[in-house]
């Protein structure tokens, strides 16, 4: 494990923190586990007992909750979100090489994240902007018609940038 | 019983029928009671219905909607069908596609006939699957021995996982991702053994496939016939099946539709009744000539022991002889026991072990009260606006009083007020959580009185009315203030002031107390307290308040029922009661002995001094159960003739000159009263092991041996003169009665008047805990039950899975003190305490705080009781049996 990503204290009495103002709503699960995620960049296991003590209800009834959305992680996930959309419209101009494409340059499987927490590689079915496909959604900008030069210039950019 | 809300019914046309429901019925229930079957898999009535399998649709006429009818309501003029061919049709299709991914196993599946998804399948003459098949990979990997789950046969129903949420109100598990994926998971997904499982069973029991199956069966193969009956360890008597075939107890499943544990049974209950068919079993009388037994015929042995009894009797009078019953044996056998003692024998030297559990119940509620047990059924904590529970472990002790008050806590909104030393699984329920030091019990709940009383928060009314002496009781409060408390229980004004308003201003509360309370040589100055709490607050004589006396053993209640005392007669009427005593000479024609008999300690006292010279011990181990194992011994040994009757060779039984072999609880009939007071029957599923025979009837032939014959030629007649003699047992055996109320009922105090017009206050004062020796030994040791063995364990140590599960006892210490010692887990220690030590192995734990250590009781390798010293409560004589003062040492390796 990367040590930036353990569990400290002072992050589980941050998720405590986040986790009271949510006390015994039961209703507000989804809108605290968001909460959390949005700022640790997933749902660290370790919090679950707190989540379900604090809206009544059993861990594993939340963990059944996180493990049922895609949008819920319970793994460390990168700074950067790549996703590359599978839909119909990017499949048919060649999304498929895109991604093929993509994974090279990371050098990771679709759901993988690179081992210094920089970029967290998923695919999408559709992200609703066909008339751009292919797409890629990149730390949640859109960028259309890409091809592979445009990939290329898009991971060489980014790490220019570091 | 609806129709008294005034619901209008509404009308429905089901099959081609007229018929109505009320509102809120569903399809299913309505067609249930209108005798059409609707085939179901994920629904239970027990359950909240989730409508996961889809098995029961049928089709509304009017607009050919398919509807699932354990969740659709009735509504007013709908056409139902439940069997029109497109129904059919559907059903079919629904279970085809369950079967595509379920494997072909089941020819070696040992669910077998049981699996209702077969049986569906069957039904429907589904021959062939006709689909692609989709097998669902999933291997068993579970080690513990009481369940495996193949995951391969889970239609996802979620009866598993409602009954862990609803009726165990565990949690352990629930669904764990999507889609194809889904499976039931505990947390982290990890297996049962290392998540909140109490492997009680319940899901194995409702499981429809076999997806959730008992591990390590003793038997295999089905089952030829069931029979209902009473679970033989704690005192919440649920009832249980047991499903035989060739004289043995294969499989063990919850009764159906009981009061007391809703199909919800715990693991000792689901798992260890197969001590029954233990090799362990005593086959034939035993006597023993040099040192060794030697088997012998019922007969002779039984003309041994009636020969030395009246040898001894003769030479010495009946007050040299001594009995102990059991509250493990029925009450039939408690009953003819007493009267052994006291028509044959001519003693009133009986007892039995509640005397170590509950006689503080009996004397502390019986004084204030006039009533010496629970007052109100379990069903009634539902009612209840907040329960307190104090002293009391009941998630290990008595788990159907566990699951009851989380099911209150949870899907009623309950409030519960833990006041505990120790964290059990209740804190994590706790509305409010007060942790006293050990043994100042009675300074917090007279803490709790003086703050009630002081911002007026009593029921003056009931006060006034319905008891007495409330001005001394007030007078005796002066002294508890809250700064006088919190110096001596160490838990803050502020919560005790917190505590005793939440207690005070529930409309209805509810006390549940155990041996937390009764065990310490203060337990009925416990019990007193608590009754005088109840009383203050008007919660006795109300449904959804009262008091909870939890009982240890099955029979707890009914051993002393039935008079197995050394001071009362069945039925509590005194020995020394003349007219109550004339009632019975009448009845059995001798004359009784006046004076009250010794109490079981006293009884071991009285042998040491060499005036008891004969012992005759019935169902019970007074080598682990009683304190000081080792002066228990001695003393045993020096009995001129001892005679010890028991299913197994227990530590007590090796002492004995003549062991005489009992039939268990799945080979006799009779009764078990339960800590509710309700009678519930025993029944035999098989037939006694070897030459075993049922106590009852081997107290029958001694009596005969010894030319008293007893006129009882069969159960029955011992259970009509029980129910002409014992008051409040008038028509137990009637137990076909529906009416709930009447349900082998004893008498309870709510919703009727006390017993007694008046209930008193005692003024009760706190003392604190005799024997302390702070400085040399600086550990105060608690014991408990544990949830996976029993009493002393004779019985769920010859359990081969509740074996290998908690093989092994340990010492609970929190993890500062540990790394003082110097103590890492798993360690074997010393504890040792000024009577005597034990070797085990150290548990670090966060359920403790700095100075305490907790050791469960019931292993037979490790008696705790042996570090405890024999201290008598001075009005039950009850042994001190809870906390005592030790401490540990590091074993030096050579």
């Amino acid at each position: 494990m990367n040590k930036a990503k353990t569990i400290t204290k002072a992050d589980l009495a941050r998720i405590n923190a986040i986790v009271s103002e949510y006390s015994q709503q039961k209703w507000a699960m989804i809108p605290l586990l968001q909460k959390i995620q949005s700022e640790f960049g997933y749902i660290p296991p370790q919090s679950t007992p707190f989540i379900a003590r604090s809206l009544g209800l059993f861990p594993s009834q939340v963990q059944g909750v996180i493990s049922f959305y895609t949008q819920l992680y319970t793994q460390p996930r990168g700074r950067k979100i790549v996703r590359v959309c599978r839909g119909t419209a990017c499949h048919v101009r060649g999304g498929k090489t895109i991604l093929k494409l993509v994974k090279q340059h990371l050098g990771l499987e679709e759901g993988e994240t690179t081992p210094d927490f920089e970029y967290t590689l998923e695919t999408v079915a559709c992200i609703g902007v066909c008339a751009l496909a292919p797409n890629i959604v990149f730390a949640d900008h859109v960028h259309g018609h890409m091809n592979p030069k445009k990939v290329e210039q898009l991971f060489r950019n980014r790490e220019g940038r570091e | 019983m609806k129709e008294d809300i005034g619901l209008q019914p509404i009308t429905i046309t089901l099959d081609g029928r007229e018929v109505s429901g009320y509102p809120g019925m569903t399809i299913l229930e309505l067609a249930k009671e209108s005798g059409i079957d609707i085939p179901t898999l994920c629904h239970d009535p027990q359950l909240t219905s989730v409508g996961a399998c889809r098995v029961c649709l049928v089709e509304d006429e009017r607009n050919s909607a398919l509807l699932a009818s354990c969740v659709a309501p009735i509504a007013s003029g709908m056409v139902i069908n439940t069997h029109s061919p497109r129904v059919i049709e559907r059903r079919k299709t629904i279970v085809k596609l369950m079967l595509t991914s379920h494997p072909d196993s089941c020819l070696v599946c040992d669910k077998g006939n049981r699996c209702q998804l077969r049986q569906i399948a069957s039904d429907l003459g589904i021959g062939l699957v006709e689909l692609q098949r989709i097998p669902q990979m999933a291997s068993i990997e579970e080690v513990n021995p009481f369940l495996e789950r193949d995951l391969s046969k889970c239609i996802l129903c979620a009866k598993c996982i409602r009954a862990c949420q609803e009726l165990v109100v565990e949690g352990a598990i629930d669904y764990f991702q999507r889609g194809f994926t889904t499976i039931p998971a505990t947390l982290n997904n990890l297996p049962l053994e290392s998540s909140e499982c109490t492997f009680c069973g319940t899901c194995v029991a409702l499981c429809p496939t076999g997806a959730l199956m008992e591990k390590d069966r003793i038997y295999g193969g089905t089952t030829k016939s069931t029979t209902e009956t009473t679970c033989p360890f704690c005192g919440c008597g649920c009832s249980i099946c047991l499903e035989v075939k060739d004289n043995q107890v294969v499989r063990v499943i919850p009764g159906k539709e009981d009061p007391v544990n809703h199909s919800v049974l715990c693991v000792r209950g689901s798992y260890g009744c197969d001590f029954v068919n233990s090799p362990d079993r005593l086959l034939k009388p035993l006597v023993k000539g040099n040192g060794n037994f030697e088997e012998l015929s019922w007969g002779k042995a039984l003309e041994l022991v009636g020969t030395q009894f009246q040898r001894i009797k003769d030479e010495y009078g009946g007050d040299s002889l001594a009995l102990l019953g059991s509250s493990k044996c029925t009450n039939e056998a408690n009953y003819l026991l007493q009267r052994f003692a006291r028509c044959v024998l001519g003693t009133n030297n009986i007892d039995n072990d509640g005397r170590l559990y509950n006689s503080a119940s009996r004397i502390g509620l019986g004084s204030s009260l006039g009533f010496s047990g629970t007052t109100n059924y379990l069903s009634d904590l539902e009612q209840s606006e907040l329960i307190l529970v104090i002293g009391a472990d009941p998630s290990s002790s008595a788990p159907a009083v566990g699951y009851a008050i989380k099911r209150a806590v949870k899907q009623r909104g309950v409030k519960l007020l833990l006041i505990d030393p120790r964290q059990t699984r209740l804190s994590l329920f706790a509305h409010l959580w007060l942790r006293p030091e050990v043994g100042t019990d009675v300074a917090l709940i007279n803490g709790l009185a003086k703050v009630i009383i002081d911002e007026g928060l009593l029921d003056e009314e009931f006060v006034a009315r319905r008891t007495d002496n409330f001005e001394a009781f007030d007078e005796s409060l002066k002294k508890y203030t809250l700064e006088y408390v919190e110096k001596t229980t160490g838990v803050t004004g502020q919560e005790i002031r917190t505590a005793a308003r939440l207690y005070a201003k529930a409309s209805r509360a509810a006390i549940v107390y155990g041996t937390g309370i009764t065990q310490h040589t203060t337990g009925t100055d416990g019990v007193g307290a608590l009754a005088n709490l109840a009383l203050l607050t008007g919660n006795i004589g109300r449904k959804g308040g009262g008091v909870y006396a939890l009982q240890r053993k099955n029979n707890g209640q009914g051993a002393c029922d039935m008079g197995t005392l050394p001071k009362f007669l069945p039925g509590y009427q005194s020995v020394t009661d003349a007219q109550a005593r004339g009632r019975f000479e009448e009845r059995w024609g001798v004359s009784l002995p006046a004076e009250p008999g010794l109490t079981a300690l006293e009884i071991m006292e009285q042998v040491k001094k060499g005036k008891i010279k004969g012992m005759y011990i019935v169902g019970e181990n007074p080598i682990l159960s009683f304190p000081n194992s080792r002066l228990i011994t001695e003393i045993l040994t020096s009995l001129d003739f001892l005679v010890v009757q028991e299913m197994f060779l227990t530590e007590t039984a090796k002492l004995a000159n003549v062991v005489l072999p009992a039939a268990s609880f799945a080979e006799k009939e009779g009764t078990f009263t339960n800590f509710e007071g309700r009678v519930n029957r025993v029944r035999k599923a098989i037939k006694p092991i070897g030459e075993s025979l049922p106590d009852w009837e081997i107290v029958v032939r001694l009596a005969g041996k010894m030319d008293y014959p007893l006129p009882f030629s069969s159960l029955q007649d011992v259970m009509s003169e029980i129910e002409e003699l014992v008051p409040s047992y008038e028509a137990y055996t009637d137990s076909e009665r529906q009416d709930e109320l009447a349900y082998g009922e004893t008498g309870r105090t709510y919703g009727r008047q006390l017993l007694k017009g008046f209930a008193r206050f005692s003024p009760i004062e706190y003392t604190p805990q005799a024997g302390e020796r702070k400085s040399d030994y600086p550990f105060t040791l608690l014991t408990g039950t544990t949830l996976y063995h029993f009493g002393t364990g004779s019985r769920s140590f010859r359990s081969l899975r509740l074996k290998k599960f908690s093989p092994e006892a340990f010492v609970e210490i929190c993890e500062s003190d540990a790394r003082k010692l110097a103590i890492t887990d798993g360690e074997k220690v010393k504890v040792i305490s000024a009577v005597g030590e034990v070797t085990t192995m150290v548990k670090i734990t966060d359920t403790l705080r700095e100075g305490m250590l907790f050791m469960p009781v019931s292993f037979p390798e490790t008696p705790v009781n042996e570090l405890f010293d024999i201290i008598l409560n001075p009005e039950t004589k009850a042994p001190s049996l809870k906390a005592c003062s030790v401490k540990l040492e590091k074993i030096s390796l050579p």
